[in-house]
């Protein structure tokens, strides 16, 4: 039977590292109370056979995917524990304020329209050669594409990529990165006006398991993205080994 | 209704009162003030740096794998929906647009995977491969996005096996801006920005395949500049807070926005930075081709005298007299083995040898031999001023240099031979990994051997092989019935799985000329 003190006595055991003692109260405890003794036995045995798995590398690129997951998980409030209800008032609310606030700023804009001269940043995508632009004083803030795919595409990619649906519909333009700072190179400050552009990468690291024809099998992944010579193994291109002519 | 949905109500009520009020109080924009041009406040420019984007496929990735430093014999397993043409891996990496306006020179750290398996032909004797010239099997997927972050169409000219460096060609002149770079003397204690491509934090998104790049710098600070035995700059070293791998590549300018070379290395905390000179020449060598430029090769192993020990003479066969006397001049590189085949075993150069001069200019020290060589060439022929153990007087070799992409495997320092790995058809100029049934059916195919690169111009490309075949039968035996001593010789007839069909291919010798 379950009183008070199985709580906190389970939260330590389950916090216990394999091979390290419990405390002096909850091996108290655990002389009297026979269903914690069990908790305590399984979790045990399951240290045992995770501890006995040995190590697994993380991919190459884990820890620029994990930020990626974090960033977007942090972004994603849990709205998702709310009810049906709350959901719908909310979703009322937020469309009431962007009525009444598109109504306000539409009567004051017709008031009488100020020249606006904010240069906004500009994000350019290479592959599909758009420049976009976005104009303040245009309320409906129009796409403006200068440059048609056909006419900017260079040399005919011979590899096959998965399409990427409504790509001009993705609000680039509408987010200003020159005030971010990278994670791969520190100490960075942006260029002068320096475009900030889209490179198409996939998302997944390739795992791929080879044999080494003794008998030894091994996993390698591929990160997808790699910035200077961040290596993916070790292969040519650095100078002759000293020493080497 | 439960309290905590009341709760959230009365917070979602509450937030619609303050956003309206917000707006309320918000002042309309002044109708007789104009608002003012907003500037970005000037900093660095880099006019001259671009960004180069290397996409590597399915196939290139096993060539990756064969050519790493790890034994590998066959693929057990892959990821289900893999791609032999998919993009597997992308690098970024910054590129230098010369001041013709049309010329880049990038430091592309995968550009091996373009060309033939390291000591290829070297392993085999260029006799072998006489129309060998190191060129591209297929156009390399390279894209060039200029400063603006527009795409600039490009073609790949050629690998510079000298200084590492991809050069490439713009199909437009006047895509960059032209005179950008300069030859300017720097000196130490200079600051530096390195310019490269970085990740936009927070950008990846996970909708879509993009990720957001842009150029930015770090800076740093000269602190030694090498010469070069003829006086000119060789190296620079800067020096840079919390350097990594991923400022290899990266252009370096000096405060005035000029052009100082390109981040090719890491020592310790400094970057080597290959000076704009040596850039220039490098591109000059490739254009001037049209095709990629070997490193001259000799084929030895060495250390400069004034760093060795005087029992490493001994060892070698020196008598204590000469060897205190050679020890004393600092001079000379000791050789401690010869290739096999090699242009140094051709011209019976042996290990104990020292060499004194090149085309009788002195060698002080290692950096000298390597820049007297570079500066030789792949193809031509020098003259060694040798020291032997066993004789009294020096000896003048001629020996004719060959030439090699990747220094490295000429030497077979890297477990890279496919020959010993297993089954190959290297030799005929097919490199090939096997493919385990589960992972042949997973590609649609079955299994037997991946074509992952055919070499121009050898038996293998002449019969029509092509990378993305599966050689299921060799002259009508299943390749698991063939092992690594199987021998391999010309004629041959390949049964072929291409794009589910099957196809047979004869390899024969190639025509002697």
């Amino acid at each position: 039977m379950k009183d008070k003190r199985c709580e906190p006595v389970r939260r330590e055991l389950e916090e216990l590292m394999l091979n390290e003692d419990f405390s002096s109260a909850t091996g108290e405890h655990l002389k009297t109370c026979s269903d914690c003794r069990d908790f305590q036995r399984q979790q045990t045995r399951l240290r045992q056979i995770v501890g006995s798995l040995g190590t697994v590398t993380a991919p190459a690129d884990f820890d620029f995917r994990l930020r990626a997951r974090l960033a977007a998980d942090s972004e994603a409030p849990g709205f998702r524990f709310w009810s049906v209800t709350v959901k719908g008032l909310a979703t009322a609310a937020v469309l009431v304020v962007f009525g009444v606030g598109a109504v306000v700023v539409w009567q004051r804009t017709h008031e009488e329209t100020p020249a606006v001269a904010v240069t906004p940043p500009q994000v350019t995508d290479p592959i599909r050669g758009h420049e976009s632009s976005f104009s303040l004083d245009n309320p409906e803030l129009t796409h403006v594409t200068t440059q048609t795919v056909a006419e900017n595409a260079s040399s005919p990619r011979k590899i096959h990529r998965s399409p990427i649906a409504n790509r001009s519909k993705r609000p680039v333009s509408t987010i200003d990165f020159s005030s971010e700072r990278a994670s791969v190179v520190s100490n960075t400050r942006p260029v002068n006006n320096s475009a900030v552009f889209p490179i198409e990468t996939s998302l997944q690291s390739v795992r791929v398991s080879l044999d080494d024809g003794r008998g030894k099998a091994r996993t390698i992944s591929f990160p997808t993205v790699s910035f200077g010579s961040q290596r993916v193994l070790m292969t040519a291109n650095h100078f002759t080994p000293k020493g080497a002519w | 209704m439960s309290i905590r949905m009341i709760k959230q109500t009365a917070t979602i009520v509450a937030l619609v009162l303050s956003c309206s009020m917000t707006m309320a109080q918000t002042p309309a924009p002044s109708p007789k003030k104009p608002a003012p041009q907003v500037r970005v406040s000037q900093r660095p420019s880099a006019p001259q740096v671009v960004t180069i984007v290397h996409r590597l496929n399915g196939l290139k990735m096993f060539r990756m794998l064969l050519r790493s430093e790890q034994q590998v014999q066959a693929v057990t397993s892959l990821e289900s929906g893999f791609n032999l043409m998919d993009d597997v891996h992308t690098n970024v990496i910054a590129g230098l647009a010369m001041d013709d306006g049309e010329t880049i020179a990038a430091w592309l750290p995968e550009a091996n995977l373009e060309f033939a398996p390291p000591g290829f032909p070297a392993s085999f004797g260029e006799s072998q491969f006489p129309d060998f010239k190191f060129r591209l099997s297929d156009p390399p997927d390279v894209s060039v996005i200029g400063p603006d972050g527009k795409q600039l169409p490009a073609k790949y000219v050629g690998f510079d096996a000298t200084t590492g460096l991809s050069i490439l060609l713009l199909d437009e002149k006047s895509s960059l801006p032209a005179n950008a770079v300069r030859d300017e003397p720097v000196g130490v204690g200079e600051n530096v920005l390195l310019f490269g491509p970085e990740p936009v934090a927070n950008t990846h998104s996970l909708l879509d395949n993009n990720l957001y790049v842009r150029i930015a710098s770090i800076e740093g600070r000269i602190q030694n500049v090498l010469p070069a035995p003829t006086g000119e700059v060789a190296r620079l070293r800067v020096s840079a807070p919390r350097l990594s791998q991923a400022n290899i590549g990266g252009v370096a300018l000096n405060e005035a926005g000029e052009t100082v070379g390109i981040v090719d290395g890491l020592l310790g905390s400094e970057a080597t930075v290959l000076p704009t000179a040596s850039i220039r020449r490098a591109a000059q060598r490739v254009l001037k081709r049209r095709s990629s430029v070997p490193r001259a090769w000799l084929g030895v192993r060495g250390e400069a005298v004034a760093a060795l020990q005087l029992s490493q003479f001994l060892n070698h066969g020196w008598a204590a007299e000469r060897a205190v006397t050679l020890a004393g001049d600092h001079r000379g590189i000791l050789l401690t083995s010869i290739a096999p085949g090699s242009p140094a075993a051709q011209a019976a150069l042996r290990a104990g040898d020292v060499i004194l001069k090149v085309d009788d200019k002195e060698i002080q020290n290692a950096d000298d031999f390597t820049w007297y060589l570079d500066q030789a060439g792949a193809a031509t022929s020098v003259r060694f001023t040798v020291a032997r153990p066993n004789q009294i007087d020096v000896e003048a070799l001629n020996v004719k240099l060959s030439g090699i992409l990747d220094p490295a495997a000429g030497f077979g320092f890297r477990n890279s031979f496919p020959l010993t790995k297993g089954l190959s058809l290297l030799e005929h100029g097919a490199e090939t990994i096997a493919l385990r049934p589960v992972v042949a059916s997973q590609l649609g195919t079955t299994a037997g051997l991946l074509v992952v690169y055919v070499e121009p111009a050898t038996p293998a490309a002449t019969a029509g092989l092509q990378a993305g075949d599966v050689i299921q039968l060799i002259d009508s035996k299943p390749i698991a019935a063939l092992n690594r001593t199987t021998s391999l010789k010309l004629p041959m007839t390949l049964q072929v799985m291409r794009k589910k069909q099957k196809l047979t291919v004869t390899l024969s010798p190639p025509a002697k000329k």
